[in-house]
């Protein structure tokens, strides 16, 4: 397998990886899965006012999927909430250089976004 | 970063200084086809001889039951292949889950031309019961083909148990010995064998040569035609210096001598692995393995990911990646590990040049990055675990 210096360099040193201190207000989580794949996402969200305040990622994949899922939650961070689902994965796939055929595991993100959306929505029901 | 550590011995190895100059001493001086009845043919035929006795005299078997090959792979062929083809209506082989590819497509291509194929499995040790191996038998069994040293955790396989229930049945043993010369005593004068693949550049010999010994009596069909070198059982000109490369590579490797060194540095990798990685779990019979691989699985961390973050050392995974299907390894899962089990496990093998600080410089590293990762996937479900 082939990796693009810039993949290589957010495997080595992903920013925004791990987690918000528990108890932030305005904290939502989502995750995302495929055992075949091999692949698990996990974000977590700071939003206030309508807008992602801060970010952070958790990852088991291969290189690829950790890299995008650090480009995914700078991507994020600064956002509002409504465009958390917005993110497109195939951008994501050019920019950083990621063969067509991680796709499958990449799409893992979009769906972990998804679910912090979902999450988000839940909590402005709540209130 | 810094160099590269070599850890893949049984992946290949580096050529031995010794063997480079006796080839390179053969390609200077000694061109001459070893079948040519004239001077020059006469001197790389004897060149070519005394390489066959080196190699035989470290198996212990006699010098013209040894025929030269381009490698393990082309040697495992023509012992499948070419047994099948002579054994008239016995048309079934027995082989194990486990075995390195060159057998088992060799037996899937036989499969496919209507041999049936049995494939015993091996236990959660990475042995194969010489027990399962007899009840496999059937009366039109042509041949039995158990590797002896698996190339990927390094278990020993029972071949002189396996060998004599195949003897009593009167079905012939291929082994596949590729990882076994200078790691472990052969003796297969002694040993009811009856067929045994060789190779050099486990040994810190030249690639693209190999010999197959055949023992008296055991015939087979070339699987090459267009000369009668080899006694007519591998057609084509010797390559001499490749031939002597091979015999030198056999007379340095001594296992009784190197063996113990090998199994001493193997044993060092992993003690400091055990001691720095949580949860790191050792591959294959630990009281039944050869000294020079050594097969960790490293539990919560992807594997893929795992042999990027190690890329300054030179291992093997214990599976191949596909790029968007991880696939596990074939031994490992017929271990019984998960796909994502054996997708994290690595295959430590070290040789002659390996040194104590490659080890404790190579745990750190492997510790470092297991670390790293398993802090990225921090809060992962159990199966990327277990």
């Amino acid at each position: 397998m082939e990796y693009t210096p810039e993949v290589v360099r957010r495997f080595e040193s992903p920013r925004r990886a791990g987690e918000l201190r528990a108890g932030l207000p305005g904290l939502v989580s989502g995750e995302a899965e495929d055992r075949t794949l091999q692949v698990w996402v996990r974000f977590q969200l700071q939003v206030i006012d309508g807008a992602v305040r801060a970010a952070r990622f958790a990852a088991f994949g291969c290189p690829h999927t950790i890299a995008a899922a650090g480009y995914a939650a700078e991507w994020v961070e600064g956002r509002l909430a409504s465009d958390i689902g917005r993110l497109d994965i195939r951008q994501v796939e050019s920019e950083l250089g990621v063969p067509i055929e991680k796709r499958g595991k990449l799409l893992r993100i979009e769906d972990a976004l998804a679910a912090c959306g979902r999450a988000l929505n839940k909590d402005v029901r709540k209130d | 970063m810094s160099a590269e550590i070599y850890l893949d011995y049984a992946a290949t190895s580096p050529l031995d200084p010794a063997v480079a100059a006796a080839m390179s001493d053969c390609l200077a001086h000694e061109f001459g086809n070893p079948s040519s009845q004239h001077a020059a043919g006469k001197r790389a035929r004897a060149l070519v001889e005394a390489a066959r006795g080196e190699v035989a005299a470290r198996v212990g078997a006699p010098s013209e039951r040894i025929f030269f090959t381009s490698g393990a792979t082309e040697a495992n062929n023509l012992a499948l292949k070419g047994s099948l083809a002579r054994r008239g209506a016995r048309t079934h082989l027995v082989t194990s889950t486990i075995e390195h590819r060159s057998v088992l497509d060799a037996a899937r291509a036989l499969e496919e031309a209507g041999v049936a194929v049995t494939y015993v499995p091996a236990d959660s040790l990475g042995r194969v019961a010489p027990d399962d191996v007899a009840r496999a038998l059937r009366a039109d069994t042509a041949l039995v083909s158990i590797m002896h040293v698996n190339n990927e955790t390094g278990v020993i396989q029972d071949v002189d148990a396996i060998g004599a229930l195949c003897r009593a049945r009167g079905v012939p043993l291929h082994v596949d010995a590729a990882q076994s010369v200078g790691k472990v005593p052969l003796d297969l004068g002694a040993s009811p064998v009856a067929i045994c693949s060789l190779t050099a550049h486990k040994v810190c010999g030249p690639k693209g040569v190999g010999a197959l010994y055949v023992a008296a009596g055991v015939s087979l069909a070339p699987q090459m035609h267009g000369g009668e070198q080899e006694h007519g059982l591998r057609a084509g000109t010797i390559a001499t210096h490749q031939v002597v490369g091979m015999g030198k590579a056999y007379a340095l490797a001594d296992a009784a001598r190197e063996g113990p060194v090998l199994g001493a540095l193997r044993d060092s990798l992993w003690r400091r692995l055990a001691a720095a990685v949580p949860g790191a779990r050792l591959n294959g019979d630990p009281d039944r393995r050869a000294p020079h691989v050594l097969n960790v699985t490293f539990p919560g961390v992807e594997g893929e990911s795992l042999r990027l973050a190690l890329r300054d050392l030179a291992v093997s995974a214990g599976s191949a990646c596909a790029a968007d299907s991880p696939e596990a390894s074939h031994v490992l899962t017929g271990m019984g590990l998960s796909d994502a089990l054996a997708a994290s496990s690595l295959r430590f093998s070290v040789g002659r040049f390996t040194t104590e600080a490659e080890i404790e410089r190579a745990a750190e590293r492997v510790a470092a990055e297991v670390d790293r990762l398993r802090a990225l996937a921090a809060g992962s479900p159990a199966w990327c675990s277990t």
